[in-house]
This record gives structure tokens, C-alpha cells and sequence, in this order.
């Protein structure tokens, strides 16, 4: 039951996309004065909680209560009015206007029907002053740098005089003395009796100064509890503890083949400094929490962001290729190195084409201006749909098939190709559990043949499950490289979020 | 001063940020034409001018409002046509000059409120839905006036295209009340949803009504351009709009504002508008002839869409 003076709660709600349940039956309360953290890993519903707390989605089933009263139909502008701001992640800022018409967007004070720009200076200055925001009020948001926009996003929730405060990882793009400055306010406004709901990934800081924490496993609350009494391990347990369910096929090792790819010293834009070899047969994972590095590592591999590195070496059939990065994709697709994006709609299909044409479309590319043979096609594209299970008419648009079917087409297709290197990203994301078992029954296969395969995850499990090794990001470097077996879901939660192995006297 | 107004002015300053170059290029190509005609600084002549750019200027306005939604209007021509014809049937009739000009506004008005009803509530693409309004509006101006006709009181045009500032007078109200706009909640939402309609949404901005106004407001000023098209010639014609569709969305582009919404600002559109009036009237007091005007007209806008990256290339280089 809802305790009277939650200011702000969710009763049982649930929501699902396109028929897959993201929140199930999840309860939460904020109470006044009160830091709530809200934990969970990639894909846990975070975000989608959030979005029901504000307003900006309705539930599917279950309530959302305001002051102890379930209000139908919240919208983001009623929530406002109610007292509810959030400081988003994904900005919710208009790059054009000025600091001060962003700060007052949706709120404004008026003045015979104008914006009263008097009240509105006066309130920006009081509100900048508090958070260090020096920059004149007349500047375009567009022309700050990230860290800046972030300290505007707050101002923004502050103006409206919340009673409930949502801020969603506001520290990921703050610098260390911004960062400061927040938790000294969020403080004061807690002492203010100000409702606070904390998304971070920063273990210690929500150790630091939260004092109750709700944990979503897989959509559905997994823990609600005071953290009086917990330890950074104590949260990455929180946070994992689930059982695989026979996902996964038995761990075979194909590995101790030749090295195929190595590198010292491989940057990019976001990545530093990594280390790294591959070997023949190996399936090899990134993990890590989304935007440390792990992607534009990826993308640097196969040439699409550049990419520098003091040594780089890649051997495909047995012969030394190359020793710099790739400069361009057709360089990296030439000397066998193939990538299947995580966007499988815009990036990875020809939707309106028929299954078919996507499958070949690859070995298109590598044979330009030679005709077509019927047969030859046919022959091909009937092995893949056997060995990826794609049954039905073939001549069918890609769109008509399901989200997973359309990933084991995105996968299939580079294999004509015979590629040396495969890179995934994120190949299992958004798609349903049986499939889930079919591409890594795939990706085994795969391995089994002496194709090296680099999986890119935002699951944890896949990683402890399927990969040799994982490399784990945070921050742009690689934080950990974790041997199959050590490498459990916490080792790599912990990793990922910067916890360094406490000492075991430390623990409780 | 207020503090208040002060904040005002000086957003509104900022907004100037990135359009130097092309009021550089503007006064340059003035300094041109007043060495080559210096009789342009009469009053005559200088009314005469501005009443030739006054209706691109309007229909820049129009194009304007609705690309800061992210929107874009391919209707502007038929609109424009419309307001024409139904300027030039209903003075004559019994609702006398004032019902006339107020039913034109009014008919623009409800056009821009039904086209933004399919946009902002509808959610289809606006290239789609204008583009197929275009069509209705200039088949109904054609069933309306077959042929150029119709009838425009003399006092109006006397009034609108004679030899008072008028024009110039009308201009200045326009920009005054897009400054008020401007400083209104639903003006800052509409330049919001545009740049970020999810945030904007999320921030509690009224995204449908911002980009319903704007539709509303755009069609109002289009009738306004061809009204005053028909006050100009004293008479409707169903199809003296068509080169505006084009010249509308020539002018924006040229005055920077951008196809994906919440960038530029009116007066980079008026601007640019004004910049390919002065050219026409350049080229043709250098006698070239008539269609060469498209070809600078075209060369203008690559070559100002271009520059800013150019420019940002040369940066990266050094």
C-alpha cells in the first residue's frame, strides 16, 4: 500500500513496446526529504519508470499517484504543475533559444499574455547563482558545451520549484567540481523536504548520499530496501542476481587459434589506449555500461570513425594484411573484417527488399559489375535460411519478418563472404528469448569454424555465458579483461561502473 | 530600461549570431544597385521598390514561421493565388472592402488551420500534406476565376500600391508583431518544438497548438500576399502565386533558417527575400536577360548554403 505522505509513487504499473513487457507490476514511492536511488542495469526499465513518473508515458496497467492521488492521463505539463520536474539524460533542451528561455520553457511567468522576462532574469540569476551557471542568460543553449547544457537541464527543473526531483545520471557529463556543487544542493533541497529520485551508475556516489534504493531486474523490482548497510559489492549483487534459464548453449572453447587482429596502444575519439588481441576461433566480449567507449572501439576497428594505434597487426588467411587501422569500411570489409550493427532497421537491413536481395546484397558489393546466376543466388541464400532457421517465403520484404528473424538476416548475410573478423554489436538486443538461443547457437558455430568474432553486449549474462575473454569498458579504457569463468555477471557489473575489487575485510 | 527588456534585446541580438555574412553580402549588393540607379533614394522610387518585394517578404515570413516547427509549406503559390481571387470576387460583392479583406485573412487563416490540424494533430509529414493542399487550393482558386478577373477598389490599391510608404509601414508592423510573438510562451514553444519537440513535450510546451499557431499565422500572411498582389494589379488572377511556393522557401534558406526546424530567425529570411529582389532588379537594369535571374538566383543560395561549412572545413584544417 501506498504510505499517505508519498508525494510521488507508482502503484503495480506495467508497460510494454510493441509486445515486450519492460516494466511488470512495479511499485515505487518517493517520500519527502528522502534520497531515493534508482538502480539497474542497461535495459533494466530505468528509463521507462522515469517516463511514467513525469508523465511522458502512460502505463499499461497500474497507477501513478500524485500527492497520494492516482492521477489518469498524467502528462509531462500536468506533472509540471504538479510539482514534478526531471532532469533528463537525453536533454530536453531547444539548442536556439537562450539559456534563459530554455530554463523557463514550459513554466513561463507572464505579463499580459507576454513572457514576463523580468521575473524570468531575476529567477535565472537566483538559480545561477546556486549552481555556478556564469554564462550570460541571452546565450544560445547550442553554443555551450555538454557539461554546460547539463547545468542549464537543472536549472530547468529547479525553476519550476519542484516537490519531486527525478534526475537521471545528471552527472554523467558533469565535471568533478560541477558534480560537487550538485550533491551540496541536492542535499539542501532534501533538507527543503524535496522528494529526490537518483538514477546513477556511480556506486559510490549513490552510497554516498542516497538512503533508500529500489533495484529493477529485467523490469521488475528486484529489491526496495534502506541502503544503511550495503557495500558497492552488495549493489552489483542487487543488481544481477537472476538465473540464465538454459539460455545459453554448454561453453565450448574454440580459441588457440593464430592471432587474427592485434593492437597496442588503438584509440579513437572516445576509446584510449586499448590493448587487445584476437584469436581465431574466439568469441571475444565488450562489455561495458552504454557510451564508455565500447562502441566508437567498434566502429574504429572496422574504419567507419578513425582510429590510430602504435601497433596494429591484422592476419587473415594466414597472411599478414595490413599493419595500421583501417581508414575506410571497404578496407576493412576487403581483408575480411565484417560488422553487424545494433540498429538492424536503419542501419543493418534494406527493409522494403526482399529477404532474399538483403541476403546477398554483401556479396553484391564484392562483386560488382559481374551478372547475376539465378542458381548460384538460390543455392546461397537456401543454406543460410536453413542454417538460420529463416523459414518461409524468401521473397518477402525484410520488414515483413519479426525484429529476430530480421537480426539472423543482418547476421547471415556477411557469411557468403567468408569473413575473418566478425564484429556484433549488440546482436540480441530487442529480440525474443528463443532467438536469443538460436544466434548464439550461431555464434558458436560460428567460432567452431575459426572465424573470430567480437561481441558487443549490453546483456550481461551473454557475455559470462558465451565469450573467451570480455574486456570490459569504463570511461573510454578498458577497465578490466576477464578470463571466461572469472568473468561473472559481478566482476563485469563491477568493472563497467569503475568499483575497484574492495578488500574483503571492507565487505560486510 | 527593465531588466526584463533588457534580457529581450539582448536575446533577440543574439539571434543576429551567424547571419553576417549575409548582411554583408545584402549591403554590398544595395551599395551596388544605389551606384547603378542612384534615383532609388527618392521616395517614389524607394516605394515603388518595396511594394515589387513586398509580397516575396511576406511569403518568406509565412515559409519561416512554419520551417522553425520543422515543418515545411509547399502550398504557399496556390495560397497566395487563392487569397488573390477571393480578394478580387468578394470586394465587389456585398460585404464591401473591409469584409473582403477580412474574409481573405480569414480563408488564410482556416486553410493554415487545416493543413496544421493534419501536421501537428495528424502527424503527417507537412512536405506531404502541402504538397497535396497545394493542388486542392489551386484547383479551387481555377473553379473560382477561371481567368484573370474580378475587381480591386481603386482607394485600396491607391492606398497599398500608390505612392504612400504604406508598404514599408506594414513591414515594420509585421517585424513589431513578431517581436511580440516572439516574447509570448506559445512563440518560444514553437522555436522549442521545432529544435527538440520530444524536450519541448517533456518541458510541458503545448507541442500541437505551437505548431497549429504557426500553421494559422503562415496561411493569415499568405492571403495577405495575395491580396495585396491583387490590390497591385486592381484585379484576382488564379495563378500569380505560382513562382512564390519557390521564392518563399529560396528566401528562408537563403536567410539561414534550417529544414529541420528552431533554426534561423525572421529577419535572415527578410533579408534574404530582399537580397533576391534587389538582384532581380539589378539584373535587369544591367539589361541580361530575364531567365539569367534564375541562374544567379540558384548560384546564390548553393553558394551562401555552402560557405558556413566551407568555412568550418578551413577551420578544421589549420
Amino acid at each position: 500500500m501506498t504510505a499517505p505522505h508519498a508525494v510521488l509513487a507508482a502503484r503495480n504499473v506495467s508497460k510494454a513496446f510493441f509486445g515486450n513487457p519492460v516494466l511488470r507490476d512495479v511499485s515505487i514511492e518517493l517520500l519527502p526529504g528522502r534520497i531515493h536511488a534508482l538502480l539497474g542495469e542497461n535495459g533494466a526499465g530505468k528509463s521507462t519508470l522515469i517516463n511514467l513518473l513525469s508523465g511522458a508515458l502512460a502505463p499499461d496497467r497500474g497507477e501513478i499517484l500524485v500527492g497520494g492521488q492516482p492521477i489518469a492521463g498524467l502528462t509531462p505539463r500536468e506533472a509540471h504543475r504538479r510539482g514534478v520536474a526531471v532532469v533528463q539524460q537525453e536533454l530536453s533542451l531547444a539548442a536556439h533559444l537562450s539559456i534563459a528561455e530554455n530554463i523557463g520553457l514550459g513554466s513561463y511567468a507572464r505579463r499580459g499574455g507576454l513572457i514576463d522576462f523580468g521575473r524570468l532574469a531575476a529567477s535565472v540569476e537566483t538559480i545561477g547563482a546556486k549552481l555556478g551557471l556564469i554564462e550570460s542568460p541571452d546565450t544560445p543553449v547550442g553554443q555551450l558545451p555538454l557539461g554546460r547544457r547539463q547545468i542549464v537541464e537543472i536549472a530547468k527543473a529547479l525553476y519550476i520549484k519542484p516537490r519531486v526531483l527525478i534526475l537521471d545520471e545528471p552527472t554523467s557529463s558533469l565535471a568533478a567540481p560541477d558534480v560537487a556543487m550538485l550533491m551540496r544542493l541536492v542535499r539542501e533541497l532534501r533538507d527543503e523536504g524535496v522528494a529526490i529520485l537518483y538514477i546513477s551508475h556511480r556506486l559510490n556516489e549513490i552510497l554516498d548520499f542516497c538512503e533508500h534504493v529500489t533495484v529493477l531486474k529485467d523490469g521488475a523490482v528486484s529489491a526496495d530496501r534502506p541502503l544503511a548497510g550495503l557495500d558497492p559489492d552488495g549493489l552489483v549483487r542487487l543488481m544481477v542476481g537472476r538465473d540464465p534459464q538454459n539460455l545459453f548453449p554448454p561453453y565450448v572453447s574454440h580459441a588457440g587459434g593464430d592471432i587474427v587482429l592485434q593492437a597496442r596502444g588503438f584509440r579513437t575519439s572516445a576509446a584510449h589506449d586499448v590493448d587487445f588481441e584476437l584469436r581465431h576461433g574466439e568469441i571475444l566480449g565488450i562489455g561495458g555500461l552504454v557510451g564508455h567507449g565500447q562502441e566508437d572501439f567498434m566502429m574504429g576497428l572496422y574504419g567507419a570513425v578513425p582510429a590510430a594505434a602504435d601497433e596494429f597487426r591484422v592476419s587473415t588467411l594466414g597472411r599478414q594484411a595490413r599493419d595500421a587501422p583501417f581508414s575506410k569500411v571497404a578496407e576493412a570489409a576487403a581483408a575480411g573484417v565484417a560488422y553487424v550493427p545494433a540498429d538492424r532497421r536503419k542501419e543493418g537491413l534494406l527493409l522494403p527488399h526482399t529477404i532474399d536481395f538483403n541476403l546477398l546484397l554483401p556479396l553484391f558489393a564484392r562483386h560488382p559489375g559481374e551478372r547475376r546466376r539465378r542458381a548460384q543466388e538460390t543455392s546461397i541464400t537456401e543454406r543460410l535460411a536453413r542454417r538460420f532457421g529463416l523459414k518461409g517465403d524468401r521473397g518477402r520484404a525484410a520488414q515483413a519478418l519479426s525484429g529476430g528473424n530480421q537480426q539472423k538476416v543482418a547476421l547471415a548475410k556477411w557469411l557468403p563472404l567468408e569473413p575473418a573478423v566478425l564484429l556484433l554489436n549488440d546482436p540480441t538486443r530487442g529480440v525474443d528469448v528463443e532467438t536469443k538461443r538460436e544466434i548464439y547457437a550461431a555464434l558458436q558455430e560460428m567460432a567452431a569454424e575459426g572465424k573470430a568474432v567480437v561481441l558487443l553486449s549490453t546483456d550481461t549474462p551473454e557475455l559470462v555465458h558465451l565469450c573467451e575473454r570480455v574486456m570490459v569498458f569504463h570511461n573510454g579504457r578498458v577497465a578490466a579483461v576477464l578470463r571466461h569463468g572469472q568473468a561473472t555477471e559481478e566482476a563485469i557489473v563491477a568493472a563497467a561502473v569503475g568499483v575497484r575489487k574492495a578488500p574483503e575485510s571492507e565487505a560486510t | 530600461m527593465s531588466s526584463g527588456a533588457r534580457l529581450y534585446g539582448r536575446i533577440q541580438w543574439r539571434r543576429n549570431d551567424g547571419l553576417g555574412g549575409l548582411f554583408v553580402v545584402l549591403a554590398l549588393f544595395a551599395f551596388v544597385y544605389v551606384i547603378l540607379f542612384p534615383g532609388i533614394l527618392g521616395l517614389n522610387a524607394a516605394s515603388k521598390f518595396v511594394q515589387g518585394w513586398f509580397p516575396t517578404a511576406l511569403v518568406a515570413a509565412a515559409e519561416t514561421i512554419v520551417m522553425l516547427t520543422g515543418g515545411i509549406d509547399l502550398s504557399v503559390g496556390a495560397m497566395v493565388s487563392l487569397g488573390s481571387v477571393v480578394a478580387a470576387s468578394t470586394m465587389q460583392g456585398p460585404l464591401g472592402l473591409f469584409g473582403g479583406v477580412l474574409a481573405t485573412l480569414a480563408l488564410g487563416g482556416v486553410v493554415g488551420a487545416a493543413v496544421g490540424a493534419f501536421v501537428a494533430i495528424g502527424r503527417y509529414p507537412a512536405i506531404i500534406v502541402t504538397l497535396a493542399f497545394s493542388f486542392v487550393l489551386r484547383g479551387v482558386a481555377l473553379l473560382l476565376m477561371p481567368r484573370p478577373g474580378g475587381f480591386v477598389p481603386a482607394s485600396l490599391s491607391d492606398f497599398l500600391a500608390g505612392v504612400y510608404p504604406t508598404t514599408a509601414a506594414l513591414l515594420v508592423l509585421l517585424v513589431v508583431l513578431w517581436k511580440l510573438f516572439q516574447a509570448t510562451p506559445l512563440g518560444a514553444g514553437l522555436i522549442a518544438v521545432g529544435d527538440n519537440a520530444e524536450g519541448a513535450y517533456r518541458s510541458g510546451v503545448n507541442v500541437a497548438a505551437a505548431r497549429l499557431s504557426a500553421y494559422v499565422a503562415s496561411g493569415a500572411l499568405q492571403a495577405c500576399a495575395g491580396l495585396y498582389m491583387a490590390a497591385q494589379t486592381g484585379s484576382g488572377d488564379p495563378l500569380i502565386g505560382e513562382p512564390m511556393t519557390l521564392a518563399a522557401i529560396s528566401a528562408a534558406v537563403l536567410g539561414g533558417v534550417g529544414f529541420l526546424g528552431g533554426q534561423g530567425a525572421m529577419r535572415g529570411a527578410l533579408a534574404g527575400s530582399l537580397l533576391m529582389s534587389i538582384l532581380i532588379n539589378v539584373m535587369f537594369f544591367l539589361r541580361l536577360p530575364l531567365v539569367a535571374q534564375y541562374i544567379m538566383q540558384g548560384l546564390i543560395i548553393v553558394v551562401t548554403i555552402a560557405l558556413p561549412s566551407v568555412r568550418a572545413a578551413f577551420r578544421r584544417m589549420r
